[in-house]
């Protein structure tokens, strides 16, 4: 079998770069990006601040310990969606190959184009240079055999990298790396493979499959083969054709609430987002998830699948309700999601009588509105007191298609 | 129990009941069919709480007695038998022998005594009627009853008498929120106080009504108590649990002031829209209408296959005026009309069009447009 030729390509403190550039005082400063909420901790920081141990996930406090001098930016959403969406673009001059993983990572597979323009080396340097030049970001790449070891490669030298790991050189490069560094193997998974005396990953090849099998399951053979760095999952482009799954939107509340009357009023705050969305991209669904973390952060989340297909938010606001029921709500609660799912096109179909047209009438005058004005311009009147919605891009964001949101 | 009876005799009777068994089986005794032997016939019941039947056949009972048994099984056992004479015993513990020609069948039933009780009806309050007049009713409204669970007040025909120009008027109406189609023809039975508040006669039931009104040459009779339907013919009882809702005020739904009326040849627009069908999307179905001088112009298109346009030659010389439709709600229209020509009554591509027969009379059904 021929090899392929995977390039993964991440960009350095994405945010904190963009933002940097955007603004020249801030370059080579320490500084973190951080949310809107009150609530909000480092989403990204500069290296210079991680040079002071300041790292994404704490909160402005710890940080603030570690860099008192630490400059605190609010992040942009807009701002980084387009630069990324931009990126991409760059990526496509090499191969129609390009798999968004999230808003600052992207597979792209060369194995057809290295004809075409040399040798992968040539083209990462060509990504880096252009990357750097228009639009002044560093990013790590690396180049593997397969996707695994490519995203494992970009790891090595951050930032500003190159790291190629030849075929020949794949078992050498696997034999002492604690298998914590593959993507896919979290603290959990790490916990128990130690408990197998597993650290590294030529251990964790050469460890018996039946055993991880029977241990992790279908994953132990997939784990198996991580050990080995083999890794036979296609770059899957990301196109417009893509079918969309489920629309969901959750937000971490300003601070933790417990009134039914308060849940409620971001419940239908989701709602009119979740259908707002389904309505944009003309799909219908009948499965309802409600999520709701309490401030142990313990998560739950419960769906049901009703008869008739809507995406009309007060119907789905509704279907949220009749879950909440479901729900003790004996402690106060920190996040709320509600998610659309079991999804079909939307038939533009009128109906018949009166109360149900007239409802549809005025979704779809508010949907005019909010497009124009932008979203929440017209909207529930019991929304009003609620603060605006978690400014947070999903991890299914992608450049384009259906999965494009402008997140601001 | 035992008794010997006509295998044809036994099929259709087994046949009968299969539509009204439950399926899903959270209550075991409801999917199968009650047997009870008694003189000269035996009695078939079968029920899932919502509508239950019952009807004779004509058997040769040796010993009385009843059981119940899956309705299912014992219908596939009979349809396989050869054309002879079936033997049916009951034996202990429930299990059952049935015997034709060589072949025996040992299976095992439930006890009757588990079996829900089926109401008696009260023949002297009944009414009768015609059995082609409400079949044909009942197939010109069928069609647009809601299959959406949600909308359980749509889940069915509503019946209404009225009383017009001192005659009385029996109208069926049904729709799905989408469309509407009502039925009306004179009865002369007398006023019925159930009938003029309007009842809704429920999906399932609906279907075991048109079966009866198909087969049957007599007349229906027809009485309510409780909250249910009760139809008697030729020895079988029909009792429905009524729809427990509203019917929606579907007269204000009936376009009144549709000012462009056109008359359509029936069957080549019907044959015409299921052409254009098929290029129209496969969940929307939907076909765009347009009104031009002297023609009517029906196109289709769908970005994955191709598109289709089909002309009509009609009588219209009014401004244009393009519309889009379900093709198959236009098509179930048409379907169950039978007259050579329709009228077609349109007023923009946001409100309901109407379609009625040429004489405009008895028949009438609602379609609202679709944003194409």
């Amino acid at each position: 079998m021929n090899h392929r030729t995977i390039l993964h390509c991440d960009m350095n403190a994405f945010f904190a770069a963009v933002e940097q550039q955007s603004n020249p005082s801030l370059r080579g400063r320490p500084i973190g990006i951080i949310g809107s909420g009150a609530r909000t901790i480092i989403t990204t920081c500069s290296y210079e601040a991680r040079a002071f141990g300041v790292k994404t996930g704490m909160t402005i406090y710890e940080a603030k310990q570690r860099c008192p001098q630490i400059e605190l930016v609010v992040g942009n959403n807009r701002k980084y969606t387009a630069t990324s969406t931009g990126i991409n673009q760059i990526f496509r001059d090499y191969t129609p190959l390009v798999e968004v993983f999230s808003i600052d990572e992207s597979f792209l597979d060369l194995s057809g184009s290295l004809k075409i323009f040399g040798s992968a080396t040539r083209i990462a340097m060509q990504i880096k240079a252009r990357i750097k030049h228009r639009f002044g970001i560093t990013c790590s790449v690396g180049i593997a055999p397969n996707k695994l070891l490519a995203k494992l490669a970009s790891e090595m030298k951050k930032p500003d990298g190159l790291t190629i790991i030849p075929p020949d050189k794949v078992d050498a490069t696997l034999e002492d790396m604690p298998v914590g560094e593959l993507c896919g193997i979290g603290k959990r998974t790490k916990q128990h493979l130690l408990t197998l005396g597993i650290r590294t990953c030529g251990e964790l090849g050469r460890f018996p499959r039946q055993v991880l099998k029977k241990r992790f399951g279908i994953n132990g053979e997939k784990m198996s083969n991580m050990g080995r760095g083999i890794d036979l999952s296609p770059v899957v482009p990301t196109s417009e054709k893509d079918e969309v799954k489920s629309v969901g939107h959750s937000m971490t509340l300003p601070h933790d609430i417990t009134a039914r009357e308060d849940i409620c009023r971001y419940l239908l705050r989701l709602s009119e987002m979740v259908g707002r969305r389904a309505r944009r991209y003309g799909v219908t669904g009948r499965t309802f998830t409600l999520t709701v973390r309490d401030n142990d952060f313990e998560t739950r989340s419960v769906s049901e699948t009703g008869l008739s297909y809507t995406n009309r938010s007060d119907e789905i606001y509704r279907a949220i309700l009749t879950i909440l029921e479901r729900f003790p709500l004996d402690k106060p609660i920190r996040l709320l999601g509600v998610r659309l799912s079991g999804l079909r096109h939307q038939v533009r179909q009128y109906t018949l009588f009166p109360d149900d047209h007239r409802k549809e009438m005025v979704t779809e005058a508010m949907d005019d509105v909010n497009d124009r004005y932008g979203n929440f311009s017209v909207s529930f009147g019991s929304v009003l007191d609620s603060e605006r919605g978690a400014r947070v891009i999903s991890p299914a964001w992608r450049p384009d298609g259906i999965r494009y949101v402008n997140v601001e | 129990m035992l008794f010997s009876i006509e295998k044809e005799v036994f099929l259709k009777g087994l046949g009968r009941v299969q539509g009204i068994v439950e399926k899903r089986n959270t209550i075991p005794i409801l999917s199968n069919v009650l047997i009870e032997a008694d003189q000269e016939s035996i009695m078939l019941t079968a029920t899932d709480l919502e509508v239950g039947m019952r009807a004779a056949y004509p058997a040769n009972v040796k010993t009385n007695g009843k059981i119940t048994v899956s309705a299912k099984k014992i219908y596939e056992i009979i349809k396989e038998l050869p054309e002879k004479e079936i033997t049916f015993k009951s034996k202990e513990n429930c299990w059952i022998e049935i015997s034709c020609g060589k072949s025996v069948f040992n299976i095992v039933g439930l006890s009757s005594d588990e079996f829900p009780h089926f109401p008696e009806a009260d023949v002297s309050k009944m009414f009768p009627l015609n059995s082609s007049l409400l079949g044909d009713m009942i197939e010109k409204t069928y069609f647009s009853v809601s299959t959406d669970e949600t909308k359980y007040n749509l889940n069915g025909i509503y019946f209404k008498s009225v009383e017009e120009e001192g005659k009385n008027i029996l109208r069926l109406v049904a729709t799905d929120g989408h469309r509407l189609a009502m039925t009306q023809r004179e009865v002369d039975t007398a006023q019925n106080e159930e009938l003029t508040s309007g009842v809704i006669f429920p999906r399932k039931g609906i279907m075991e009504l048109k079966k009866i009104a198909e087969e049957s040459e007599s007349d229906i009779s027809f009485g309510f108590m409780d909250n249910s339907a009760v139809v008697v013919n030729d020895g079988t009882v029909v009792v429905m649990r009524l729809v427990d809702g509203d019917f929606p005020d579907y007269t204000r739904v009936i376009p009144k002031n549709n000012e462009t009326i056109v008359d359509l040849p029936r069957d080549q627009f019907l044959h015409a829209l299921k052409r254009m069908a098929i290029l129209s999307s496969e969940k929307s179905k939907g076909v765009k209408i347009e009104l031009k001088n002297g023609l009517l112009e029906i196109s289709s298109s769908n970005p994955e296959i191709g598109d289709a346009h089909e002309d009509l030659e009609i009588n219209y010389n009014g401004d244009n005026i393009s519309i889009g439709f379900n093709a198959r709600y236009m098509i179930d229209i048409l379907q169950v009309l039978d007259g050579e020509t329709i009228k077609l009554a349109v007023k923009d591509d946001l409100s309901p069009g109407l379609i009625t027969p040429d004489d405009g009379k008895d028949f009438l059904a609602v379609v609202m447009p679709m944003r194409l």
